[in-house]
C-alpha cells in the first residue's frame, strides 16, 4: 500500500462551500471525478498545475487550499 | 470506480484466466509426452486471440454499464498509476527473461526457454494490472 503523502488539503470544504459537485470540479481542472475523490481523501497529491487550477477555481491562494503536515 | 480501474480489474481477471488455461494446457501436453512439451503455435495463437476477444468484450460491457465514463481520457492520476505499474511490470519481465535465459545456459532446453519467457510476459502483464488496482485503491 502506498504511503500517504504528508500533504493536507481543504478541497472538500471549499468545494462544498461553493456548491460544486466533484464532477464539476473535476471538469473545471481537467481530471476525473474519481481523481477529485482521491485528492479529497488524501490518496493522491495533485500535480502543481492541478493544485494551482484548484486554487483558482476557489479564488484562493495555493497555501489556503493545500498544506504540509509535519511528520 | 473509474473506467480505467474497471478496465484494470477486467484485464487482470482475463489474463489470470488465460495464464491458468495456458499452464494447464502445457502441463497436460507435457504429461502425455513425459517431458516438457514444445511450444505449439496454435496454442499460442489461441491464447492471444481469446485474450484479445475477451478484453474487447470486457471493455464493451464496462462501457455499456456506464456510458458517461466510457469516453474518459486518462487524467494525470491515471497516467501516473499506469507509469508506476508499467515499471513494476517491466522489472518483472526483465527478471523473468533473464531467468529464462539463465536456465537455457544450464539446460540448453529451448522449450523451457520459450515457456519461461512467455510465462514471464504473462505474469508481468498480470502484475501490471494488479499494481494498477493497488495504486487505485491504496493511493499513489
Amino acid at each position: 500500500m502506498a504511503k500517504r503523502p504528508p500533504i493536507t488539503n481543504r478541497v472538500r470544504e471549499l468545494r462544498e462551500r461553493d456548491g460544486l459537485s466533484q464532477a464539476a470540479l473535476g471538469q473545471a481542472i481537467g481530471v476525473t471525478r474519481q481523481t477529485v475523490i482521491a485528492i479529497e481523501q488524501g490518496r493522491y497529491s495533485p500535480s502543481l498545475e492541478s493544485a494551482f487550477r484548484i486554487s483558482r477555481v476557489f479564488h484562493a491562494g495555493i497555501e489556503d487550499v493545500f498544506g504540509w503536515e509535519e511528520e | 470506480m473509474s473506467f480505467h480501474e474497471k478496465s484494470a480489474w477486467a484485464m487482470a481477471v482475463i489474463l489470470l484466466a488465460g495464464l491458468g488455461w495456458y499452464v494447464r494446457t502445457i502441463a497436460g501436453m507435457s504429461a502425455g509426452m513425459e517431458q516438457l512439451a514444445p511450444p505449439v503455435l496454435p496454442v499460442v495463437i489461441a491464447y492471444i486471440v481469446v485474450i484479445v476477444i475477451l478484453s474487447i468484450v470486457g471493455h464493451v460491457l464496462i462501457a455499456v454499464a456506464k456510458p458517461s465514463e466510457a469516453d474518459d481520457m486518462m487524467d494525470e492520476r491515471d497516467k501516473l498509476i499506469a507509469a508506476r505499474a508499467g515499471n513494476v511490470s517491466g522489472v518483472l519481465l526483465g527478471v523473468g527473461v533473464l531467468a529464462a535465459l539463465g536456465a537455457y545456459l544450464f539446460t540448453y532446453d529451448g522449450n523451457l526457454l520459450f515457456h519461461a519467457a512467455f510465462l514471464a510476459l504473462m505474469v508481468s502483464q498480470i502484475a501490471e494490472y494488479g499494481a494498477r488496482i493497488v495504486y487505485y485503491r491504496g493511493g499513489v
